[in-house]
């Protein structure tokens, strides 16, 4: 069963758009050399490529590694075979959350669902309520920003209240007739 | 010049930066007109989590910027600018996800034919200077001031509209044309961490580090940046440091003292490395 499953992964990854190029990775290293972030991941980028043609997908959907993407580009730029890596990693967050694998000692994806939300209820972000929402699930995050906060908010830098966009909720319809198409397809 | 201007989430609270942008570009002869109503670009955290819905976002922005009339977009932030231009690629190259976002957006009354292109502030000054009216004035910049441009990561790559992506030297050749001579160094490009400075602010203040570090080996006194979250991590990431700490400005701001402009109209005091440490 297990198999199968890894074998579907590895065919939607590799028959996407972004994916396929996978294929084409000549396993130099260059891109987990280059990346900021390397040293935080589970597995570098170079690694991962591995792991899915290897039919570890399950694995690599799993690792923390696409949720430490900065999303700086570097590797992208620096890839001999111009494999569009940033991409990939896209499609690796978006797979893992479908499927529920996302890391769960990974702070990131709480931000970014912070972050939606922030969208979703004013069409924009104000960063001192996007710290406040993510903050419920990480406290000691905010708490250290805090010295921080105050010097912003002395200096006009910290804006409490949320600006809200005039189409706020029509933008949150789209957003929720997008994400239904995504499930229904 | 009237532009259609995308300014971005981060840009009302940033240190000075619009201060300093209605500042210089007023005196330049640039009008930014606001996409109005425009909507947040989604970041990396749309892309993050679905597709779809990140590019319905900035299929809003594109299609409202093109029924206002606009035939391209200005923005401010390099990651409001990686965005877009990576929802532009996908856009233009796969008619399928124009159609699928044409779709949803229909429900607004809204459709986009094709995205517009984007462009930095920066971008916009550099191409046009012919046409605004640039100072021919001196550069009022005292000499004692060394400066270091720092693109951050998301303007210069992958899209190959700034040359060489990882030795850009549009914002040098910007502040050369303000008189500005600015220090050569290997930073320019780093990675700051962006966002993941929220959640892990012990493994982005290596790279913060090592940015400031850089530009200070190379005898740069203050950093000018090009983007509200850059600006922040390596203005915010200074604070814990001993005395060797540089200002970090946003581009704007150093044109407008080049020019000569009041430093009170260019938001100077919200920085949190003050530029009295350089004597200004």
């Amino acid at each position: 069963m297990k198999a199968e499953t890894e074998a579907k992964l590895q065919a939607e990854i590799l028959e996407s758009e972004p994916g396929r190029a996978i294929l084409t990775c000549i396993q130099c290293g260059t891109c987990s050399g280059s990346c900021p972030l390397a040293e935080a991941m589970d597995h570098g980028p170079r690694a991962v490529f591995a792991m899915i043609r290897d039919g570890q997908v399950e694995a690599a959907l799993a690792s923390n590694t696409a949720w430490y993407c900065v999303s700086c580009y570097q590797c992208m730029v620096q890839c001999p075979q111009q494999i569009p890596i940033t991409d990939i990693m896209y499609l690796l967050k978006q797979m893992s959350l479908d499927r529920g694998l996302a890391p769960g000692d990974n702070k990131m994806p709480d931000l970014y669902a912070a972050f939606e939300r922030q969208v979703r209820l004013f069409g924009k972000v104000s960063e001192a309520l996007l710290m406040a929402d993510y903050g419920l699930k990480h406290p000691l995050d905010v708490m250290a920003s805090t010295p921080a906060a105050v010097k912003l908010l002395a200096r006009g830098r910290l804006h409490l209240l949320p600006r809200k966009i005039a189409a706020a909720q029509r933008l949150r319809a789209l957003l929720e007739a997008a994400g239904q198409k995504e499930r229904a397809s | 010049m009237i532009y259609g201007f995308f300014p971005g989430c981060a840009y009302q609270a940033a240190a000075g930066y619009k201060e300093s942008v209605d500042a210089v570009c007023g005196l330049l002869g640039i009008e930014l007109r606001e996409i109005e109503d425009w909507n947040c670009c989604g970041a990396t955290a749309a892309f993050s989590r679905s597709q779809k819905e990140a590019l319905v976002l900035t299929g809003r922005l594109f299609a409202l910027a093109a029924r206002q009339g606009f035939e391209e977009i200005v923005t401010v932030c390099n990651a409001c600018y990686s965005t877009l231009k990576k929802a532009a690629k996908l856009l233009d190259g796969q008619p399928a996800l124009l159609e699928q976002v044409n779709r949803v957006m229909a429900a607004e009354g809204l459709l986009l034919e094709h995205p517009l292109p984007v462009k930095h502030l920066l971008e916009v000054m550099l191409r046009d200077r012919s046409r605004l009216s640039w100072p021919r004035g001196e550069c009022r910049l005292p000499e004692q001031v060394k400066v270091a441009a720092y693109y951050g990561c998301q303007l210069t790559r992958p899209w190959q509209d700034v040359p060489r992506a990882l030795r850009p030297d549009i914002l040098e050749s910007l502040l050369e044309a303000a008189g500005i001579e600015a220090v050569d160094h290997s930073a320019r490009t780093l990675c700051c961490g962006a966002s993941h400075a929220v959640a892990y602010s012990g493994r982005c203040q290596v790279l913060i580090d090592r940015i400031i570090n850089g530009i200070r080996a190379k005898g740069g006194n203050l950093v000018t940046t090009v983007c509200p979250l850059c600006q922040f991590n390596l203005d915010q990431g200074q604070q814990g440091r001993a005395g060797d700490k540089v200002p970090v400005t946003y581009f704007t701001q150093v044109l407008g003292l080049a020019f000569g402009l009041p430093p009170e109209k260019l938001g100077l005091k919200k920085l949190l490395v003050p530029l009295k440490r350089i004597g200004l």
